[in-house]
């Protein structure tokens, strides 16, 4: 059993112009380090295209012709001032969301204990209805949905650690039972959801942090609503929205993650999926846009996702302990 | 506007500045102010070592009234040295910070410059003024031409 990797070279070819944040050099700094000898047990897959029928689980048929019908044949389409269409975004776009969802088949399968998703464009503020902010399909969403329909499950999780509000899966689910979403991210910056009291039908668990936020505060957070939501949710598959933007050397937002606390937090998320799940987890690439700390947070958590084996032995060692240490006190009382 | 994004405070910022000891007297502060356009000047120890900044601010607070004097006594006053007035423990950057996070920062706090340090040591001062000229030469040339339509 092992990890596996998911991406395709169409995924370098969205140009979204001269020097915006979210360009091609972010995938190849990426797999440029994915290629180093401690990464040499990944399972490399080529991302298949989307099928159109897995994009309208979340997004309306119109919308997505639309939205492939606007890709330019020379030059760039601005969708807004930040999301741009070139000529090899549709496929791109197409190969971000299939990527999900063949991992998400892999793992339900039993092929892998979990995969990583090396993918743009990302994916978690495109709405149902409308691109946004740098994101044209609903990757994340459109995995889940797919996790739901193609394989009968009835709950999935996501977690979405990128320092930005995953307003689109938000948009996705928040009137689904089904699917539980849980975003840490930046107070009072784009796109200005995420609000607390943002509860969906209960759940959504928005965890809004300030400024300066850092590795302390993603552990008080953790312990107190992401790990107790996430376990009394009782997922049947957890995705990872995984952004590295909330580093504390990205331009784009003012937390204060390290590689670290990258590492720690997947590991975290790892056991509970080894409780709940089997240890059924998908991840994927959203935002990170200072390029060396982008690689060097996606190696910390690809690498946790590796070793995720030892993870789920410790889990259960601590589980084993656990019941024997209620079977005395109960013997003794 | 995104070539700013790519930006540190290393790029912007005056490197080596000019620096006080804390032995230095007001007197000295008032005509680094009288002679470069500063808005506080860093306070080092012999190895560069960050103790303090000195303000416009600082220094003018130095002249406000007390229990010691009916009327601030100037001569007496420029005579102090800068580590009777200096803001003790201030607000740093590191080089590698993001310009973009330092503009926040500055906003935020208020503040119109803040002392660079790396390792301990002083190596730079960034202004409001840097940022600004950072902006500008962030967006000289034009960004992605935008079709309307494909």
């Amino acid at each position: 059993m092992t990890t596996l990797l998911y991406t395709h070279p169409a995924c370098l070819d969205h140009d979204t112009g001269f020097g915006h944040p979210e360009c091609s050099a972010r995938l190849t700094a990426i797999l440029n380090m994915l290629r180093t000898s401690p990464f040499a047990a990944l399972e490399w897959r080529d991302a298949p295209k989307a099928e159109i029928a897995q994009l309208t689980r979340i997004h309306p048929l119109a919308h997505v012709e639309q939205l492939l019908a606007r890709i330019p044949r020379h030059g760039h389409y601005a969708i807004d001032g930040d999301t741009i269409l070139s000529p090899q975004s549709g496929e791109a776009a197409l190969r971000a969301a299939g990527a999900v969802c063949a991992a998400v088949d892999a793992v339900l399968k039993g092929e892998a204990n979990n995969a990583f998703c090396a993918i743009r464009p990302p994916g978690h503020h495109a709405e149902p209805r409308q691109a946004m902010g740098f994101c044209l399909f609903g990757n994340v969403a459109i995995g889940a949905a797919h996790a739901r329909a193609a394989h009968g499950l009835e709950r999935v999780a996501i977690i979405d650690f990128d320092v930005h509000h995953g307003n689109g899966t938000q948009a996705a689910f928040e009137q689904d039972a089904g699917y539980l979403y849980i975003s840490t991210h930046q107070a009072y910056i784009y796109p200005g959801t995420g609000r607390r009291d943002e509860r969906g039908v209960g759940n959504i668990v928005n965890l809004p942090l300030l400024a300066n936020s850092g590795s302390a505060d993603l552990r008080h957070v953790w312990q107190q609503d992401i790990e107790p939501a996430l376990r009394e949710f009782q997922p049947q598959l957890i995705l990872i929205s995984a952004g590295f933007d909330a580093h504390y050397l990205d331009p784009l937002a003012e937390l204060n993650f390290n590689e670290d606390d990258y590492r720690w937090l997947t590991e975290q998320i790892l056991a509970v999926a080894a409780d709940e799940c089997e240890g059924r987890v998908v991840s994927l690439l959203e935002g990170g846009y200072n390029l060396p700390a982008l690689a060097a947070s996606v190696a910390a958590h690809v690498k946790a996702l590796m070793e995720a084996p030892r993870i789920v032995q410790r889990s259960l060692v601590k589980r084993i302990l656990e019941r024997q240490k209620a079977k005395r006190n109960a013997a003794s009382s | 506007m995104y070539e700013f994004l790519q930006y540190q405070v290393c790029d912007a910022m005056t490197a080596d500045p000019i620096a006080i000891s804390p032995a230095s007297k007001l007197r000295e502060v008032e005509e680094l102010f009288e002679n470069h356009d500063f808005n506080g000047v860093p306070v080092v120890d012999a190895q560069r070592r960050l103790l303090g900044v000195v303000t416009k601010f600082d220094l003018l607070k130095a002249f406000s009234f007390d229990a010691h004097a009916l009327v601030p006594h100037y001569d007496e006053i420029m005579e102090q040295p800068a580590e009777a007035v200096m803001s003790r423990d201030p607000v740093s950057v590191a080089p590698q910070l993001p310009l973009s996070r330092l503009l926040q920062k500055m906003v935020e706090m208020r503040v119109k410059s803040l002392p660079v340090v790396e390792n301990g040591r002083l190596v730079g001062i960034v202004a409001r003024e840097d940022l600004l000229k950072a902006l500008r030469r962030a967006t000289i040339r034009h960004e992605l031409p935008v079709h309307e339509e494909p």
